[in-house]
């Protein structure tokens, strides 16, 4: 028997601690989330009835905020809702009307942020985090999913949109099907595309792997996916056995398996509509640089193979008549058919297949030196990964299909849409598997949904090829599915307060944590369905109730003397206050300076990120994987975090020294650990010091603007200085925060006057040394960095007085003082 | 109760490398104001109590990325002389691509020798190794599920074949927590180029961030982003950080509830200091010429792994708890001769002399030392050059070694098959590994859990048992 470790857990500002050797050990009421949801009968309505339902379980003791200042509560608002902070303008004007009507003006303002176009893009950040979006497949080789963005800005549309929420749910598990049941005029590409959400696990199949092994890493992926997302259900603890505590047993999770049993990975035409970004296509020019190189490099070995098998007849004192024979063929074969200059192989190939005995021509890349092995793997694996980022730019969707499941052997193509797919390949069946092993085949099973879920209408399942996601999205998005509701407004709830009512978001399940406010829980899901599953709707019940509105601190003038322990001074049902999350930081940064390009969606584009880490070789199967290079101008450079390459192989180091999740796992909430690698990110980072300049440069050329000209110069650095407290804080600075601030620029600007600011050039070429894997032997080559010839950089400090350079020193305080980086 | 982990809740206070003695000034001022809180400012890497008797109190894991071949090392198979280049199929529906095409029996080209009075297997060519072989336990008999790197190397590293778990490193600080809080407890020395699944082998996953791996770059800034950039001087950032400290200062005191802005605060004074003491860690300078000679400094094949052996030596001094040194690729697929050659050249006198140099320090006692891949190689080998002789991914046989820290020196555990194609004696599920490297280090792996998610998840997954053949 196991001991389990008592862990206490903060919930929330709201409710009290729960254990979790309580909530795992306790199974009396492990059933919660499976029971119908019941809408308590409240007088109250609204905002109203969620405060009301928060009261009841107050505990004695605790105490309530006063109502959050207009300043503190757009900036929380405006976070929350766009990931973005409010600008010195819209704080003003919030404040004002505030002061008339603070009702009417909280109310304005919510509606004003839902409207707003980066809405959608805030909540698609919350909801790539449970879906663990990339834009590459993870694992060995990590190819890119080229088409992955669509998926993206198919979210950012939805919530933009407020799509209801169970047609979005039934767009994601069975989009295609519902495609190809439309007449023509009626499909939409957004159809096919929200089935990227199939495709979000990590996944490849490499020739060294058992095809029917990976095969079932997908179905087991996906149907843990499926039940973490939308049913806050971990399935994986099914796969092997039933448990003792929990309501799903084995045979459901391979029920649920079942329906996925033809659901196969496709890379499919799907053309661009009008409301997707299309442009900066043209920066595929440099891909295409790339590619010709390789096929350069290929060409001048491939010619030196074929001298080298010249010299191997005459060392093996061969007849080498029937292998010209076979390159004079293959040679003119080759220059109509293909642009791949592989003639040696194909002669091989070609000798082989006239059942020529091995031992009469020349081995595989005869008379190779370490490099040259070294060399050809790089171009021909380069190639290789080529294909899958020129797919980024071509009308085709990360998606599915319905089928029997064809044979693969590996894949290092996008895989396209097959010609006859009910007819060619397995008519998979899916079996319960003795502890997960796809060659441990038990009972048959059918499709099917959780059996625990007795008041849920059960779907007419199909044993078809097509139409079993499509019966089974129905039972997931059925208004009487107690677990689905559930689950999605305990995340909008969570997104909102920073802690959800049940604790583990993705896990409903006997071992997960039981909710703190119940009522509330189902009042929130009761209401969401009877608003036509809206999600704005639920982001204005819960902005506009008391307790969101009130100050995430007990008192506003705050001296501390009051509260003994931080848990005595944490207000009762309040908004917590939390640390901004990665890409909050990095896009508060840039729309402080105003450089951030507000655009929304299209291709991924590549920040700056730390230029070690973007030219650190990185091994994938057979070579490297290509550098970070970032775009060549500033505008592409600083869009929003959301919209950067996102590979599985390569973080950006602030943004996950920050606590952005890896996406290899959903991840349920962020973490915000305060760890000593991020002063090094944000103190030391190119990017802060660059974020800074750009500041300086700004509040001086502000300055210039707006300032009255005949000011006194002390009365125009005071300026400058409120100006950057304005911009970065949103508040004006005190008195005493002017004067030191003042100091210090005059003080940064003396020792700003001794330095030889540099500026840094991008390099065209980089260097990788290698232990080539075949011979052990080292080898190196360049790789080129072509869009580096296009880089213009960001405001260098080179280009700035020691004036300038010293305000940024105050800037890149800002930029690191905890009132910046948390949101209250 | 003497298995309490109860960091959970402590995110809130906690930083990386613990709280050091000296705290930024204004971070010390305010913690002595008020000695409650002083009190319950222990650091998450404070030093833990285990769960039973430790025989090791260190690891130093040598991952020797790729795979090296046992057949090649320290299994020799004299079947494979016979059946050498001999056509072999395999059968069954569990056949991969990689399998397809013609396979040939592969023997070894290296010969064998018995070192020591313990007599162990070994190619001849770890001719330094061979010196310290009665301190070595090898053990035969490890199975892995994936014949992929990453999902290997997850697997060896994290428990799983799809990364995002913990670390073997992270579990062993979150248990034991770490004896320098000025240092991270889980350090790793990865190549220039990190391995097959990047950084996630060294995550802490889903364990708070202060027990993540730390990694040592053998190139640039060993931390990213550890100085600042060009041209800042030490004067400018100590200006800054004052400037700093008296804004969050101001700003902390109407916030007195959120701890985690203090704990910030001390972390810029630390992250300060830090810039001058790694590079004085990593500097090997101070070694005697003597020391320097014996791990292979200077000598252009074991410079840099030497260079890492001694690092990661006068790391387990300073009281890292774990450290994990990459080597490889030893995916030597083609060529065994040659690439297995030259690796075995490269990681042979370093691993001999960081043995040796423990033992004489007294400290090897307490240190474990780990030898391995993230699986084993197959005797037989596709037809690539012809006359390339190699070996592909083998899941079903991986041999591995280990020193010191408890284990059982001297003696040879587990068996293969006569052609070394799988384990057959003493086999084990890598889960009983990590199981048993836990229980050296006197954690339980039942007891080391953390909840996560809806539930109390553990380094093996399921629970595993005690491979005790493997212990002394």
């Amino acid at each position: 028997m196991k001991l389990l470790n008592v862990v206490t857990f903060l919930v929330l500002g709201i409710g009290s601690s729960v254990s979790a050797e309580e909530s795992s050990r306790d199974t009396s009421d492990g059933m919660w989330a499976y029971r119908p949801v019941v809408k308590p009968t409240l007088e109250k309505r609204g905002s109203a009835a969620i405060d009301s339902l928060l009261m009841k379980h107050m505990p004695a003791g605790s105490k309530l905020a006063p109502d959050a200042t207009a300043r503190t509560f757009i900036r929380r608002a405006t976070f929350d809702l766009l990931g973005l902070p409010p600008t010195p303008t819209e704080i003003a004007e919030f404040e004002a009307s505030f002061n008339k009507d603070a009702d009417a003006a909280v109310r304005g303002l919510v509606e004003h942020l839902l409207s707003s176009p980066h809405y959608g893009e805030r909540m698609a950040q919350h909801w790539l985090d449970v879906t663990r979006y990339a834009d590459s497949s993870g694992f060995a080789n990590d190819y890119e999913r080229g088409n992955a963005w669509r998926y993206r800005d198919y979210v950012v549309r939805s919530f933009n949109a407020d799509k209801p929420f169970d047609q979005f749910i039934r767009e994601q598990l069975a989009g295609d099907e519902i495609y190809e049941s439309l007449a023509d005029d009626k499909r939409s590409s957004d159809l096919l595309i929200a089935t990227g959400f199939l495709r979000m696990g990590p996944w490849e199949l490499t020739g060294m792997e058992v095809a029917k092994v990976a095969r079932q890493r997908f179905l087991d992926d996906v149907t843990n996916s499926v039940g973490e997302t939308f049913l806050a259900h971990s399935l994986q603890c099914a796969r092997c056995h039933d448990h003792k505590f929990d309501p799903v047993p084995t045979r459901d999770y391979y029920s649920i398996q079942a329906v996925f049993a033809t659901t196969q990975l496709v890379e499919r035409p799907a053309p661009f509509m009008s409301v997707e970004n299309t442009k900066g296509f043209e920066e595929r020019r440099y891909l295409e640089q790339r590619r010709a190189e390789y096929l350069a490099e290929l060409a001048e070995l491939d010619a030196l193979l074929l001298q080298n098998a010249e010299r191997w007849f005459a060392e093996q004192k061969k007849d080498p008549a029937r292998w010209y024979e076979a390159v004079r063929v293959v040679r003119n074969r080759a220059n109509q058919e293909t642009r791949r200059p592989d003639v040696f192989t194909a002669a091989r190939n070609s000798l082989t297949a006239q059942r020529v005995p091995e031992s009469e021509f020349p081995p595989k890349l005869v008379g190779f030196t370490p490099e040259q092995f070294g060399r050809e793997r790089v171009a021909r694996k380069g190639l290789e990964r080529l294909n899958w980022e020129l797919d980024r730019y071509e009308p085709v969707a990360l998606a599915v299909y319905s089928g029997r499941t064809p044979e693969l052997r590996s894949v290092n193509a996008p895989l396209r849409l097959p010609a006859n797919r009910a007819s060619v390949g397995e008519l998979e069946e899916t079996h319960i598997l003795a502890g997960g092993d796809p060659f441990a085949m038990g009972k048959k099973v059918q499709p099917g949904v959780l059996s625990v879920l007795k008041d849920v209408p059960q779907p007419r399942m199909v044993e078809q090829l097509d139409g079993r996601r499509l019966a089974f999205a129905e039972w997931v998005a059925s208004t009487k599915n107690p677990l689905t509701t559930r689950a999605i407004v305990n995340r909008v709830w969570m997104w909102h307060f920073g802690e959800p009512l049940a604790g583990n978001p993705n896990n409903f399940g006997s071992t997960g944590k039981k909710p703190t406010h119940p009522e509330l829980l189902d009042w929130l899901a009761a209401t969401f369905v009877e608003d036509g599953w809206s999600i704005k709707s639920l982001h204005r019940q819960i902005m506009l109730s008391a307790a969101y509105r009130r100050a995430s601190r007990l008192s506003n003038d705050g001296d501390g003397s009051s509260a003994r322990s931080p848990e005595q001074s944490v207000p009762y049902a309040s908004f917590k206050p939390r640390r901004l999350s990665a890409e909050e930081l990095r896009d508060a940064m840039l729309a402080a300076t105003g450089e951030l390009n507000r655009e929304i969606g299209g291709i991924p584009n590549r920040p700056e990120i730390n230029v070690e880490a973007a030219l650190q070789p990185r091994q994938v199967m057979g070579t490297f994987a290509a550098a970070w290079v970032p775009n060549p101008w500033p505008a592409q450079r600083h869009r929003r975090s959301l919209y950067a390459l996102k590979l599985r192989g390569l973080s950006d180091p602030l943004l996950e020294v920050f606590n952005a999740p890896a996406p290899d796992f959903s991840c349920e909430r962020r973490e915000a650990t305060t760890v000593t690698p991020q002063v090094f990110a944000l103190f030391n980072g190119q990017g802060t010091h660059a974020r800074a300049l750009a500041m300086a440069a700004r509040v001086l050329k502000d300055l210039d603007q707006m300032a009255a000209a005949d000011a006194s110069p002390q009365s125009r650095d005071d300026w400058a200085i409120d100006r950057s407290f304005r911009l970065v804080l949103g508040r004006k600075g005190t008195d005493a925060e002017l004067a030191m601030c003042k100091n210090h620029w005059r003080d940064m600007q003396t020792l700003q006057a001794k330095s030889q600011p540099t500026s840094i050039k991008p390099p065209l070429v980089v260097r990788r040394d290698a232990v080539e894997e075949n011979t052990g032997e080292k080898f190196s080559f360049q790789e080129k960095l072509h869009s580096n010839a296009d880089f213009v950089p960001d405001l260098q400090p080179s280009d700035c007085d020691a004036r300038l350079r010293a305000l940024a020193d105050v800037c890149l305080v800002l930029f690191n003082s905890n009132e910046f980086c948390y949101v209250e | 109760m003497s298995n309490e982990i109860t960091f959970s809740g402590c995110d809130r206070r906690d930083f990386l490398f613990g709280l050091g003695a000296s705290c930024g000034s204004v971070a010390l001022s305010r913690l002595l104001a008020d000695d409650a809180r002083a009190a319950e400012s222990s650091s998450p890497l404070a030093p833990r109590k285990a769960h039973l008797t430790a025989k090791a109190r260190n690891i130093v894991f040598l991952l020797m990325e790729g795979g090296p071949s046992a057949l090649d090392t320290f299994d020799p198979k004299t079947t494979l002389e016979k059946v050498h280049l001999q056509e072999f199929v395999r059968e069954g529906k569990q056949k991969s691509a990689m399998e397809s095409g013609k396979r040939y029996y592969v023997k070894s080209p290296f010969q064998f020798i018995k070192a020591g009075e313990s007599g162990a297997d070994m190619a001849s060519n770890w001719s330094h190794l061979a010196k310290v072989a009665d301190e070595i336990c090898f053990y035969r008999g490890c199975q892995v599920d994936s014949v992929n790197h990453p999902t290997a190397m997850y697997q060896l590293n994290c428990g799983n074949r799809f990364g995002g778990d913990p670390g073997l490193g992270a579990w062993v600080t979150y248990g034991l927590g770490s004896l320098n809080q000025n240092l991270p407890g889980f350090v790793v020395l990865p190549e220039v180029s990190y391995p097959q699944g990047g950084a996630a082998n060294w995550s802490n996953g889903y364990l708070p961030a202060h027990f993540q791996g730390t990694p040592l770059r053998p190139k640039g800034s060993p931390i990213l982003d550890l100085m600042p950039p060009p041209g800042v001087t030490r004067e400018q950032q100590r200006k800054n950080l004052d400037l700093l400290a008296k804004l969050n200062e101001a700003h902390a005191v109407e916030h007195p509830s959120q701890p985690e802005l203090e704990a910030r605060m001390t972390n810029y004074e630390l992250a300060f200091r830090m810039q001058m003491q790694v590079p004085e860690l990593l500097d090997l300078s101070n070694e005697t010429a003597q020391t320097q000679a014996q791990y292979g400094i200077g000598q252009d094949a074991t410079d840099a792994f030497g260079r890492k052996c001694l690092l990661a030596r006068k790391l387990i001094e300073k009281g890292v708890r774990f450290v994990q040194l990459y080597n490889g690729s030893w995916d030597s697929h083609d060529y065994i001769e040659r690439a297995h050659g030259n690796l075995v050249r490269g990681v042979d006198q370093p691993i001999a002399a960081l043995i040796a140099d423990l033992k004489q320090r007294g400290l090897l006692e307490s240190t474990l030392i780990v030898w391995c891949g993230e699986f084993g190689r197959t005797p037989d080998n596709g037809v690539r050059g012809g006359i390339a002789y190699g070996r592909d991914h083998n899941p079903n046989a991986m041999t591995m070694w280990f020193a010191g820290g408890g284990c059982n020196a001297g003696h040879t555990v587990g068996a293969t098959d006569e052609l070394g194609m799988t384990a057959v004696e003493d086999e084990h599920h890598i889960r009983d590994l990590h199981v048993t490297l836990l229980r050296l280090m006197g954690l339980d792996d039942d007891k080391l859990t953390y909840y996560h998610a809806g539930r109390f998840k553990q380094l093996s997954q399921f629970g595993g048992e005690v491979i005790d053949k493997l212990m002394a």
